[in-house]
């Protein structure tokens, strides 16, 4: 784990980096515009602080997509080639564990039948473990394709991603605001 | 073995739980011993009565046991308490057969195995109900149980004497024992003569697995679980999802309390969603900020915020003047903007000092409710004006309701999701 002082100052440098390119591609921008600049350059900007070395990052970054400009902005962060080859091997992956995905849901159901003579508390209690897993897997970018073991630790790697994120822009948040009265 | 622990906790000493597995062989096999030696004086004093015991069918245990326990019961006068307690001692088997039973039924075909345990439990259970008994009745009731007892026990000890150097195992081997003894209940029943192929069979395979196992994965098959390689790489895989669970439970702030899978990740959830719902607000708030979306402070910022001592001290500073100003017309404004810098700058501290402190600091002011998101949301096209002053009102609000909030009323929260969802399930 790396210091978090020097991940923040990371982030940071990143995330400016990256609000540059996408002001510089288009100009006059409304509220919402501008949201989504700072939210999608802020996702880019933890990914590639993280050097893509983890799998929620490698998500977030084959998730950019070229006509909202985000693709532009990890282009600009990460270097051409290493976008490219992010996106292969993401959909690469995300289209094999697709279809096994499929298969493997069509066994489960197969298999639910037959645990349903289980003790109800059990079943019950796999169950609620199940939905929440399933919901995590939503949240988690990537982790539709992530086994709960990956899965797990992307959790946590990516908690820790996310409080950074917060305190950077809290702290630029607050900065910002402290500006106006003082000028 | 597993099966002798029960009895074991009658006869032997009260401290079975405290005794290695290598200390309760051995005294289980010293009980059966001496049940040996007590048997044969019975065989010699009941020979009429062990022929009637001897011809009882092994093979129809269930149906057939409970008819001849009251067909023997019926000659005499505690008869009928006797197959009660009996029948209470077989009752319970199938509970206690839940834990264990994996490897077994993984050897032997499960009705057989049902089969069998049910009559080595009856035969190796009737000395615990004994000396419950009441004093007069004892010894006709003991010369049922041991008439029920009888053959199979000499048939085991046949098997046992067989095996015995086999007995002198480490712990290690206690799962070979447990095959061993599951291959010996086997020969309780009809199949005598394929048993003792039965017996290597199984023990070779037991030890088989036993052997492949440490070269790739440090788990160990405590006391009647399952040896076998899915198991066994389930079982590690559970492990290892429990141990970064753990730490987890250590990064998300009011996850320590809750035990269950399903109530941390509810948890953890939960966090994940109130970081990134944070996320959107915050990008949200710089864009309402700032409208060309040049933030030309980066210098400066990097300087303020990063580099420590200096910042701590500017920042207490004007938490000082803040508290010092007491005219709250005039400076409300400035006085709200400080409110909320003092959080952050009990952050910055938390950085310079340690990595500890720091998830401290970071726990306490990250999490908002849900509908302060919205409600920004919904002020977001109102004047600039009013919309900074209604923001940072939400903010503060937000703020203390999510400090105040959160560390207490997260439990029941949680408690009531679960129940909704059970209905839901149920």
């Amino acid at each position: 784990m790396r210091n978090p002082s020097s991940l923040k100052r990371d982030f940071l440098k990143k995330w400016l980096m990256g609000l540059q390119i996408y002001t510089t591609t288009n100009r006059n921008m409304t509220v919402a515009d501008r949201k989504r600049a700072i939210k999608l350059s802020a996702d880019i900007a933890l990914a590639s602080s993280r050097n893509c070395a983890t799998r929620w990052s490698r998500a977030v970054i084959a998730g950019t997509s070229v006509h909202d400009g985000s693709f532009l902005v990890a282009n600009g962060l990460l270097g051409r080639a290493v976008c490219e080859r992010i996106k292969q091997s993401s959909s690469k992956i995300t289209r094999s564990s697709w279809s096994s995905g499929k298969i493997l849901k069509r066994s489960r159901r197969v298999g639910r039948r037959k645990k349903c003579r289980k003790p109800a508390a059990e079943w019950i209690a796999r169950r609620l473990v199940q939905k929440r897993t399933r919901t995590l897997r939503g949240l988690v970018p990537g982790g539709e394709f992530m086994d709960e073991v990956s899965l797990i630790e992307e959790t946590l790697d990516y908690i820790l991603a996310l409080q950074t994120q917060v305190d950077v822009m809290r702290c630029l948040a607050t900065t910002a605001y402290v500006a106006p009265p003082s000028l | 073995m597993n099966r002798a622990l029960p009895e074991m906790s009658n006869t032997a000493e009260n401290c079975v739980d405290t005794l290695t597995v290598l200390e309760r062989q051995r005294a289980r096999f010293k009980w059966q011993q001496d049940q040996l030696l007590y048997q044969q004086q019975q065989l010699q004093s009941f020979n009429g009565m062990m022929d009637y015991g001897a011809g009882f069918p092994p093979s129809d245990h269930l149906t057939g046991f409970p008819g001849f326990m009251s067909a023997a019961g019926a000659g005499g006068d505690g008869g009928l308490s006797l197959v009660e307690m009996v029948m209470g001692a077989v009752k319970p088997d199938p509970g206690l057969e839940d834990g264990w039973s994996d490897p077994s039924l993984l050897l032997n075909p499960p009705t057989a195995y049902e089969l069998n345990s049910s009559l080595s439990r009856t035969s190796s259970c009737p000395p615990a109900v004994n000396p419950a008994a009441a004093a007069g009745r004892e010894s006709f009731k003991k010369r049922k149980a041991e008439k029920v007892q009888n053959p199979i026990n000499n048939k085991e000890k046949r098997i046992k004497a067989s095996s015995e150097e086999e007995k002198e195992e480490e712990e290690e081997e206690e799962l070979s024992k447990t095959t061993d003894q599951n291959s010996t209940k086997n020969n309780n029943s009809t199949i005598t003569t394929t048993t003792n192929n039965n017996r290597e069979t199984s023990a070779d395979t037991s030890k088989a697995s036993e052997v492949k196992k440490p070269d790739y994965i440090h788990v160990r098959a405590r006391r009647g679980q399952a040896t076998d390689s899915h198991s066994l790489a389930e079982r590690a895989r559970r492990e290892k999802i429990s141990e970064r669970m753990k730490y987890l439970q250590d990064l998300v702030p009011g996850c320590n309390k809750i035990t269950g899978k399903a109530g941390m990740l509810d948890e953890i959830i939960n966090y994940v969603q109130s970081l990134q719902r944070q996320v959107e607000f915050l990008s949200m708030k710089l864009a309402a900020v700032n409208p060309r979306l040049d933030f030309n402070v980066d210098d400066l910022f990097l300087k303020e915020v990063f580099p420590p001592p200096c910042t701590t001290a500017n920042f207490a500073a004007i938490g000082g003047i803040s508290s010092e100003i007491t005219d709250p017309s005039s400076y409300f404004q400035f006085n709200r903007n400080n409110q909320q810098i003092v959080p952050c700058c009990g952050l910055e501290m938390g950085i310079n000092t340690s990595d500890v402190a720091l998830r401290r600091t970071i726990s306490a002011p990250v999490s908002f409710p849900e509908n302060f998101l919205d409600s920004s949301c919904l002020t977001q096209f109102q004047g600039s004006s009013g919309w900074d002053v209604d923001l940072q009102n939400l903010y503060n609000v937000g703020f203390d309701q999510g400090r105040s909030s959160n560390a207490f009323s997260s439990q029941p929260y949680t408690g009531s999701m679960e129940g909704s969802n059970l209905k839901m399930e149920m």
